[in-house]
């Protein structure tokens, strides 16, 4: 597509500034929807619309109607047109080139159909969200009823959007505001240490296992060196008997050396 | 034909109940991300952190209040965030059935107040951290009584300030003195 479109064209509408506007369902559409979910007593089929996504999402789709999800047993079929199509999925951030083949996806879906927004991307954007060539999310150029956010959704939360499109469960997530209350305080972790024993332990844990593991090891060294009634090594011992993790026995042990490094001073 | 059918009831049925019965994700399954805003300071390093913008951190100066915001639908659940938060007050939970009709419950929201400056008044940094930075000075051995927590609660330039006066007076660079 090259150029603006003309902003008459109401098949891709803009507003004066160039960006899509999203298409409208008629009222008449929107109930027909509800009587179509209402009482669908049969199959319903799934077309993919990929909008410029890496990929990721699509085979997460195919994970889920593989066998050990089997998203047919409920009779969720992917077709391959989309006027075979009750649901559109609709992936990726839409690119700018992509965005008129969305549109014509759309409208070439009979009549009531969903759409559903899959993935990060199809959401809002998700890592591409302020690239100069996506629109950001496809409820930027339709009308969408689901959105299923995760990069990509796993097959289990995909079978979960599904049966939410099909108002088989009830949406379980609710959008949440805390506030700080007066008498908050944040907790130091590990008082009992001190805090550059602390950071020494948990940087080396983090040097040999890596950042999210060696957090959680250097936790569960700083717990049971500041939990316990026994010596150090007496308690090192007991953990790593039986340990099965060659990897995680040697972090402990070095973890255990420098500690016993500080309290021999 | 019938070794057909051992082989298929000795290979089981390898289909998940779900969603007709809770599915068991693996151990280290990075779900939705889960703050304890109890525990959070409000510090920003998620923020810095988040690959895909999902966490962002807005300051209302007028308010007195930062509003901290997860946006569920942008979250590539990475795990950074939970990485670099310094207090454990987010993390990945086993949460995966996160798909909403309506988009706006996809967004977390909690909002802190800002400390005002004890000199000039002017809001430089969350109240909780000034608290949290005391804690941690406490544990790192200096002892810090609660009576000194306008010096914590002073601004960098107003910190800057009195410690020039200070060691003015110390010197005795007083005006006298100069001339
Ligand atoms: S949401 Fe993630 S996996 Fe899906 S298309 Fe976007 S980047 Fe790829
Ligand atoms: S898991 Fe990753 S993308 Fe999601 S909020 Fe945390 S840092 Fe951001
Ligand atoms: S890194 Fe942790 S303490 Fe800092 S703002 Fe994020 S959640 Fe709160």
């Amino acid at each position: 597509m090259n150029g603006p479109l003309p902003l008459s064209n109401p098949m891709a509408p803009r507003d004066e500034r160039g960006m899509p506007v999203p298409l409208t369902e008629s009222e008449h559409i929107a109930a027909l929807k509800g009587k179509l979910l209402k009482d669908i007593q049969r199959s319903a089929y799934v077309y993919r619309v990929d909008c410029g996504g890496c990929n990721g999402c699509e085979i997460e789709i195919f994970a889920a109607i593989t066998p050990v999800f089997d998203a047919e047993r409920f009779g969720i079929k992917v077709v391959a047109s989309p006027r075979h199509a009750d649901i559109l999925l609709f992936t990726g951030a839409v690119t700018r080139a992509m965005r008129m083949p969305a549109l014509r996806a759309w409208q070439a879906a009979p009549d009531p159909k969903i759409s559903v927004s899959y993935g990060a991307c199809g959401c809002s954007g998700g890592i591409f969200h302020d690239l100069y060539c996506v629109w950001g999310g496809s409820d930027k150029i339709v009308p969408v009823d689901v959105y299923i956010p995760g990069c990509p959704p796993t097959p289990a939360a995909t079978l979960y959007g599904f049966a939410m499109a099909l108002g088989l469960l009830d949406q379980k997530l609710k959008g949440t505001h805390q506030i700080e209350g007066e008498a908050d305080r944040a907790v130091v972790a590990h008082p009992a240490i001190a805090l550059d024993v602390r950071v020494e332990i948990e940087r080396e844990a983090r040097r040999l296992a890596g950042y999210r593991a060696g957090r959680l090891i250097a936790d569960e060294f700083l717990t049971l060196a500041s939990e316990t009634d026994l010596t150090l090594d007496e308690c090192m011992k007991r953990r790593l008997s039986g340990e099965e993790d060659p990897r995680l026995a040697e972090i402990l042990t070095r973890l255990w050396d420098i500690g016993a490094g500080v309290a021999r001073g | 034909m019938l070794k057909l059918f051992k082989i298929i009831a000795d290979a089981g049925e390898a289909t998940a109940k779900y969603p007709f019965a809770p599915f068991p994700v693996s151990p280290g399954f990075r779900g939705k991300p889960e703050l304890n805003a109890a525990q959070c300071i409000a510090c920003a390093a998620c923020t810095t952190a988040c690959p895909a913008n999902a966490l962002t951190m807005g300051n209302d100066t007028a308010d007195g209040t930062r509003t901290w915001q997860l946006n569920l639908g942008r979250c590539i659940f990475c795990g950074r965030c939970e990485e670099v938060c310094p207090t454990h007050a987010i993390v990945l939970t086993p949460e995966f059935e996160l798909a909403v009709a309506n988009k706006a419950d996809l967004l977390q929201k909690a909002t802190f107040r800002l400390q005002q400056c004890e000199q000039c008044g002017q809001p430089f940094a969350p109240a909780k951290e000034i608290g949290y930075v005391m804690d941690l000075l406490r544990q790192s051995g200096v002892a810090v009584d609660e009576a000194r927590r306008a010096e914590f609660a002073s601004c960098p330039a107003c910190k800057r300030k009195a410690t020039v006066t200070r060691d003015a007076v110390s010197q005795h660079l007083s005006q006298e003195a100069e001339q």
